[in-house]
């Protein structure tokens, strides 16, 4: 369950990371609308990733703090 | 209750995170110039802003860990007459912001209050810092300085790839090596090395070398933030405080305050989450010495 957890936290920005690239690099050029759509999903996809991205390295920092053997021990 | 205010800090930021996106993408009008794509300055302001306020904190932290303190933990009075300047500051300038900025009642109401919360935010953290002994006002200043370098680089780092993807679409180029966009990659290398200082430089002068590297740092938050008024740049003009003719149509400027608010919140909540961990790392760094010590 906790890997499963941990898991779904990083594949998320991972997702919107590769949405980006797929909005950005393979976007259809049909229309300006169409671009400027797929260019404005693509900014804030990244903003995302790039947020959520961190805030998992941070949380897996603070659990491998809490749950690690120096944690233990100053807790001891 | 300390779980409860967390919990209840957490619930109102996700909803605030939503509104504010909802008004990005639904409540705000299309630019008559630039369509949709001007819809990416509801995140690309309101994440300079919070990097510039968050090297501004990497300033007070570096400043207050060289601040050289011999002297006792001062009395709880003591610490109130110490707030009260920065408070008084505060509480006017978000009421002058709050009548300066907003045009609806609500809007003065929410400014006001987010004023009041403020004062007593930093009422409480100056009584914190002040009555604490020296060596501990020294490892939480630094611990204030690192967290917020690195949350202020969390943010910028979402500047320079917002502003490329609109760069892509408004000019037809990534980048260009304008003085607003230059300044700004400069501030994101100076922090970047100071994170870097901080990660693989060992020895006792290490926290003092990364502090004097974050105050000579903050001197860029002005330049970055005044180069599209001192030069002529390819990059748009400021959205407040700007020359004559600048700024947004008010019925776009609910959903920028909405932004700010949101992502405002959102970086105290990762700021917070990083300062905790800087402590936790210091305390195990800290028994870690002692026990070798005791070896």
């Amino acid at each position: 369950m906790k890997k499963l957890a941990i898991g779904l936290i990083f594949a998320i920005p991972i997702a919107l990371f590769g949405a980006v690239a797929y909005l950005i690099l393979f976007s259809p050029s049909a229309s300006p609308a169409a671009l400027d759509h797929s260019y404005r999903q693509a900014a804030y996809a990244i903003t995302w990733a790039i947020q959520l991205g961190y805030l998992a390295w941070l949380g897996m920092k603070w659990w491998l703090q809490k749950h690690g053997d120096h944690a233990r021990k100053v807790n001891q | 209750m300390k779980q409860l205010a967390i919990g209840l800090y957490l619930l109102v930021t996700g909803f605030l995170l939503g509104f504010a996106l909802c008004q990005a993408v639904y409540v705000a009008p299309n630019d008559a110039m630039q369509g949709e794509i001007f819809r990416i300055i509801y995140y690309h302001v309101p994440s300079a802003s919070v990097a510039f306020v968050f090297f501004f904190l990497n300033l007070v932290g570096s400043v207050w860990y060289l601040v050289p303190r011999e002297k006792p933990p001062v009395k709880f009075w003591r610490a109130i007459l110490f707030c009260l300047p920065v408070e008084i500051c505060i509480g006017v300038l978000m009421v002058i912001g709050a009548f300066l900025v907003a045009g609806a009642a609500k809007r003065v109401m929410l400014n006001s209050l987010t004023g009041v919360g403020l004062i007593w935010l930093v009422l409480y953290a100056g009584y914190r810092l002040v009555s604490w002994g020296p060596a501990r006002q020294k490892e939480a200043a630094d611990a204030l300085a690192v967290a917020s370098a690195e949350v202020g680089v969390v943010f910028c780092t979402v500047v320079l790839t917002t502003g490329p993807i609109w760069g892509r679409r408004a000019w037809g180029i990534w980048w260009t090596w304008d003085a607003r966009l230059t300044t700004t990659l400069v501030l994101w290398l100076i922090y970047m090395s100071y994170l870097l200082l901080r990660r693989f430089a060992a020895g006792p002068q290490m926290q003092t070398l990364a502090a004097v590297l974050g105050i000579f740092g903050a001197l860029d938050v002005p330049i970055v933030y005044m180069s599209n008024r001192w030069w002529r740049t390819q990059h748009p003009a400021p959205v407040f405080g700007g020359a004559q003719g600048s700024g947004m149509d008010p019925s776009m400027v609910g959903a920028l305050l909405w932004n700010m608010l949101a992502w405002f919140s959102w970086g105290v909540l990762i700021l917070a989450l990083r300062y905790h961990v800087e402590r936790q790392h210091q305390k195990i760094a800290a028994a870690k010495v002692e026990r070798a010590l005791a070896v």
